[in-house]
């Protein structure tokens, strides 16, 4: 009878999250500043509970090691976002590569059903079509005025009360990226970013010309 | 003269009576229910974009988080044109408190502005299309908010 009450203690500590290495994401208290599900209240990070849609996994294991700001205002959900006074002191927190290889997996596992785009299907983009894609980036949606990017001679470029797209082509799936300029209010209510009604030609085109935005073209 | 020297003499006098007075077979009434086929299809028509009329709007608590939660962003918390995007454009965001310039312009600009964008009255294209996110209800009381932070109405 004791050996199987001590059987039955062991096995309950053994499977507690500390010693069992069960989660990173709840270690780490990342649910802090950012949402791991859709039904909580906006947080002040970007949210999480579609992370495995929308990162690359190399990207965000990098990231997590060595932090660079992609959010040049602060996110939008911060209290002083439009004041452009940027709290220093909230710097994302750095990670050794053996808990950001870890993270990285726990995060990738967090997604929404998708939907599939045809992303996969889609030649690249011609020279003319990349022109004119970033003509109306810039024109058309006016996506520059809050959003970075690189201009034709690799410059950094753009407004920054969006996310910077300067290397949108190594952080994100450009499948997320179609499902995000579909319906931005489907991931979160509270984005300021505008609708747009774009065709599925012209959706298609935008996330192939932003998955062509990579820090390796700037200059 | 014979009956048929009759005939014959008269003959083309009745043939063009007859076809002066029925117009080839149509009778003047008849032609307006069977026109002539369009030569552009009504489809193919542009159709003049539709404004709903001024009409006096009170400003909602709701519009002015709107005006913060968007607008603000380039123009700035108190529309002075200073948001956090102004220095990265291109072309200045307007400032809305500037009643010189806000006064030269319709309420109808501003609503255009707004839904369809800032090239759609030939200003900066730096200026996005809000009509798939806002309502026009909500527009035409940004307008009214815009024309307060102006203190002034169109000339």
């Amino acid at each position: 009878m004791k050996k199987l009450l001590y059987t039955i203690i062991l096995g309950w500590l053994l499977n507690t999250p500390a010693l069992a290495n069960a989660s990173l994401i709840e270690e780490k208290k990342c649910s802090v500043c950012h949402r791991l599900s859709q039904e909580e209240i906006e947080k002040k990070g970007p949210d999480l509970f579609y992370a495995g849609n929308k990162f690359q996994s190399l990207w965000l294991e990098q990231y997590l090691q060595n932090p660079k700001t992609i959010r040049n205002a602060g996110t939008s959900h911060n209290t002083d976002f439009l004041k452009y006074e940027k709290d220093k002191s909230q710097k994302h927190p750095i990670l050794s590569k053996k808990e950001a290889r870890q993270m990285t997996e726990e995060l990738m596992k967090i997604t929404l059903p998708a939907v599939p785009e045809k992303m996969d299907s889609l030649k690249p983009l011609t020279k003319g079509k990349k022109a004119k894609t970033k003509y109306e980036f810039e024109r058309t949606f006016s996506c520059i005025s809050c959003h970075q990017s690189l201009n034709l001679a690799g410059k950094v470029r753009g407004g920054i009360s969006g996310p910077s797209l300067v290397n949108a082509g190594n952080r994100l799936q450009a499948n997320w990226v179609a499902s995000w300029l579909k319906n931005p209010k489907s991931f979160s209510e509270k984005s300021r970013m505008p609708i747009y009604k774009m065709d599925d030609e012209t959706r298609w085109r935008f996330t192939q010309f932003i998955m062509t935005l990579k820090n390796k073209n700037s200059q | 003269m014979t009956k048929s020297s009759l005939t014959s003499f008269f003959l083309p006098g009745i043939l063009i009576l007859a076809i002066y007075m029925t117009g080839c077979g149509e009778k003047p009434a008849e032609k307006s229910s069977a026109p002539l086929p369009p030569l552009i299809e009504e489809s193919q028509l542009v159709q003049p974009k539709e404004i709903a009329p001024p009409q006096p709007v009170v400003v909602s608590e709701k519009t002015r988080e709107t005006y913060q939660w968007y607008c603000a962003q380039c123009h700035g918390t108190k529309g002075k044109g200073d948001g956090v995007n102004s220095k990265f454009l291109t072309v200045p965001p307007r400032n809305h408190t500037k009643a010189d310039y806000m006064e030269t312009r319709t309420d109808e600009q501003f609503f255009e502005a707004i839904k369809f964008g800032g090239l759609s009255v030939g200003r900066a294209p730096c200026m996005p299309a809000w009509g798939n996110t806002l309502e026009d209800s909500t527009i035409h009381e940004l307008v009214r908010y815009i024309r307060e932070l102006c203190q002034c109405e169109a000339l």
